[in-house]
């Protein structure tokens, strides 16, 4: 139906690199994460995955939030409020919807209409056409539709391809932080894989970028490595 | 109206301890159903409201559990206040549910008598000052002053009330001022004498008539602004606002919700949804009207430097929208409360509710988890079975020892999985004093070795998942 006035977007630069709509800014990220993204953030009316559910799922959306976005939960029942709250993602402006039922990508649209980040565990593998319908409701109102799970045909995708928790060891320490090896691909020609070692989380649950240094030893299965150190009959309670 | 006469309102007020505590206990259970709390108290407290409508047709609710009426005009009709209040609190009684009716002089003296015995209490006309003077400041509910005030030898609202007024509002500032007549047995704020020359009521007209009540309540916010615009451009708050529905049947639905000039628009909104969750089976909305009730002079309200979190209007409207397709209840806003599980920490709130935790976050909270917070947390912990070499479930004796180190891990309906890396048992008791809600676990971290980390209790033989860092 391409008669008459072109749509804007298939003469604009941008389609070519990040195919998301031109004018639309970025959403910033946490800093740890800026490398992993194009642009350095998250491209407003794009849609980004993390795999499965995780905290990098929260982690991607804490930037953008303490800049003063909202972000909306869906489908996702189980989400760590307080983890959210540790790396950095104010509960004050997250919505939750844990069970969007049978008619959730009607519920999606709605609150991409809205909320700036909507984080979405789909309750199922949507249709291409279902997945159509949410991508240009994200580009239309300038959100971003971050996605744990699959989902073709979307701008960027994270994985964690390789995680070590420190701090425990074979009955001894308590979980402290973990090293996480974050890899980024991106969709379109040329766009090479970007991947970064994070902390995820770190030792007060913040999402902070892994010191090189702290990676490069060997790390030993089912031990710990340097940094935190796994104390025998450490009590698992706060001091507070 | 004069100030004077407008002190010697009476004023009766009817209290159900049961609805108060039956929301706290919502307020404390964390679960999906519990967040719903509120809300749901709110239309079920519809039918104390509709007996106490049979005494006086103008019932104001304060919030779900307590409302209040003008007790002149009814205990004339009914041989005297305390025949009244007898009448009211048996009518109410008949209908299963158990209240106490204080009257006073005022609507604050009134809420106090109803609290001050088994069935409430009388003051009689005039008395009220005396009654109050004997209360600590504790009861005003103003937390600035309630811990400041106690500190400079002030201790019952009748030391309180010896202080001349204008030193109070100068020395407290407004809390001061709204002590200081709240203590002399006073209306908050005087009456404005004069009707006001404009009518700053806001309606709209349904063409067709609306079936449903969402769309009402979607509507209800945009007229709230729109009035809240207008009694702004007065320079006016108002004390009440009354919400009014007129149905495609001829039958008008009324009542008063108590506003303070407080209300976002969103929250009067909110008022509408519960006014006509309480009337089931209404023909279709033709009108709907909000009448901005008892105006004062609008004093301004201070919203907190930082940490307001007020929804802009295109979050609201989203938010509203997707409540209008999955319910009220589904659509949550997460607060931070404080709990020794992790699932205890969060308190779900309806969006547009306003609930404080009943557990604040930000109290010592000895046994709990510390940081890193796990990013799942399950409401309903998965049954698991956690066993040895040997494919012996793992067990702890009395005095937390370990029958044999923990091997494998597999979760309901999941895969066997090696543990690699584990800690633990902390014991951990919760709540020893409280029967009912009591409980021992012996908590363990367990690493599996897919590198997913597991928080795991061990209670009553049985081995929990409560949430994985993943």
């Amino acid at each position: 139906m391409e008669t008459g006035v072109a749509p804007v977007i298939s003469l604009s630069p941008v389609r070519h690199r990040d195919d998301v709509v031109t004018g639309a800014g970025l959403l910033p990220v946490l800093p740890a994460l800026r490398e992993l993204l194009p642009g350095g953030g998250l491209q407003r009316g794009s849609v980004v995955t993390t795999g499965d559910w995780g905290l990098l799922s929260l982690a991607l959306a804490a930037g953008a939030v303490a800049d003063g976005a909202w972000c909306a939960i869906v489908g996702v029942p189980a989400a760590g409020v307080q983890a959210a709250a540790q790396a950095g993602l104010d509960p004050e402006r997250v919505l939750l919807v844990a069970e969007p039922g049978p008619g959730w990508t009607q519920v999606v649209a709605s609150l991409l209409d809205g909320f700036d980040i909507v984080l979405l565990r789909p309750p199922e593998q949507p249709s291409a056409q279902l997945r159509r319908k949410l991508e240009a409701a994200a580009r239309r109102y300038g959100s971003v539709l971050v996605i744990a799970g699959d989902w073709p045909g979307a701008q960027s995708r994270l994985l964690v391809a390789d995680a070590e928790w420190t701090g425990i060891g074979t009955g001894h320490g308590r979980l402290r932080a973990r090293q996480a090896q974050v890899i980024a691909s991106g969709r379109g020609a040329g766009e090479r894989g970007r991947s970064a070692w994070l902390w995820l989380p770190g030792p007060d649950g913040a999402v902070t970028a892994a010191e090189p240094a702290d990676v490069a030893g060997t790390r030993p299965h089912g031990g710990y490595s340097g940094t935190a150190r796994a104390d025998a009959g450490e009590p698992l309670v706060s001091s507070g | 109206m004069t100030s004077r006469t407008a002190a010697a309102r009476r004023v009766l007020v009817l209290r159900c301890p049961a609805w108060l505590d039956s929301d706290r206990a919502g307020s404390d259970s964390v679960s999906s159903d519990g967040a719903g709390g509120g809300s749901s108290a709110a239309r079920a407290f519809e039918s104390v409201v509709t007996i106490a409508q049979d005494f006086c047709p103008q019932v104001e609710v304060l919030r779900p559990g307590v409302c209040a009426i003008a007790a002149r005009g009814p205990a004339r009709y009914f041989g005297g206040e305390a025949e009244l209040a007898r009448k009211l609190t048996e009518a109410v009684g008949r209908s299963g549910v158990i209240c106490q009716a204080g009257i006073a002089d005022g609507l604050f003296a009134a809420g106090l008598a109803a609290r001050a015995g088994p069935t409430g209490l009388l003051v009689p006309p005039g008395e009220t000052p005396e009654f109050l003077a004997g209360l600590p400041v504790g009861v005003l509910d103003i937390p600035e002053l309630c811990e400041l005030l106690p500190r400079l030898g002030i201790e019952t609202l009748g030391q309180l009330a010896a202080l001349p007024s204008a030193e109070a509002a100068s020395r407290f500032g407004p809390p001061g001022k709204l002590a200081s007549r709240l203590a002399r047995g006073l209306d908050p704020r005087p009456l404005i004498p004069r009707p006001p020359a404009a009518d700053l009521s806001v309606q709209l007209e349904f063409d067709p008539p609306a079936e449903q009540s969402e769309p009402a309540i979607f509507a209800a916010k945009a007229l709230a602004d729109q009035m809240h615009d207008r009694l702004a451009a007065a320079g006016l708050a108002c004390v009440r606002v009354q919400v009014q529905v007129h149905c495609a049947d001829g039958q008008e639905l009324s009542r008063l919700w108590r506003h303070d000039g407080l209300l976002s628009a969103l929250a009067v909104a909110e008022r509408v949804r519960w006014q006509l969750d309480g009337w089931h089976g209404a023909a279709g909305i033709t009108l709907l009207r909000l009448v901005p009730d008892q105006l004062v002079r609008a004093t301004g309200r201070q919203l907190a430097l930082w940490g307001d979190s007020v929804p802009s209007d295109r979050v609201a409207r989203a938010a509203i929208r997707v409540q209008a397709m999955l319910g009220h209840d589904r659509v949550t806003r997460p607060v931070l409360a404080g709990g020794r599980r992790p699932a205890d920490q969060v308190l779900l709130v309806p969006f547009g509710d306003t609930r404080a935790p009943q557990r604040p976050a930000d109290r010592p909270w000895p046994d709990q988890i510390p940081a890193p917070a796990p990013a799942t947390v399950f409401d309903v912990p998965l049954a698991a079975s956690v066993t040895d070499d040997s494919g012996r479930e793992v067990t702890v004796s009395g005095r937390a020892q370990l029958s044999a180190p923990p091997a494998r891990l597999a979760t309901a309906g999941g895969p066997a999985r090696t543990v690699t890396a584990w800690a633990g048992p902390w014991p951990v008791t919760e709540r020893w004093w409280d029967p009912r809600h009591a409980r021992r676990q012996a908590r363990f971290q367990l690493v599996t070795e897919d590198g997913t980390a597991w928080l795991a209790a061990l209670q009553d033989g049985r081995w929990l998942i409560e949430a994985s860092y993943d």
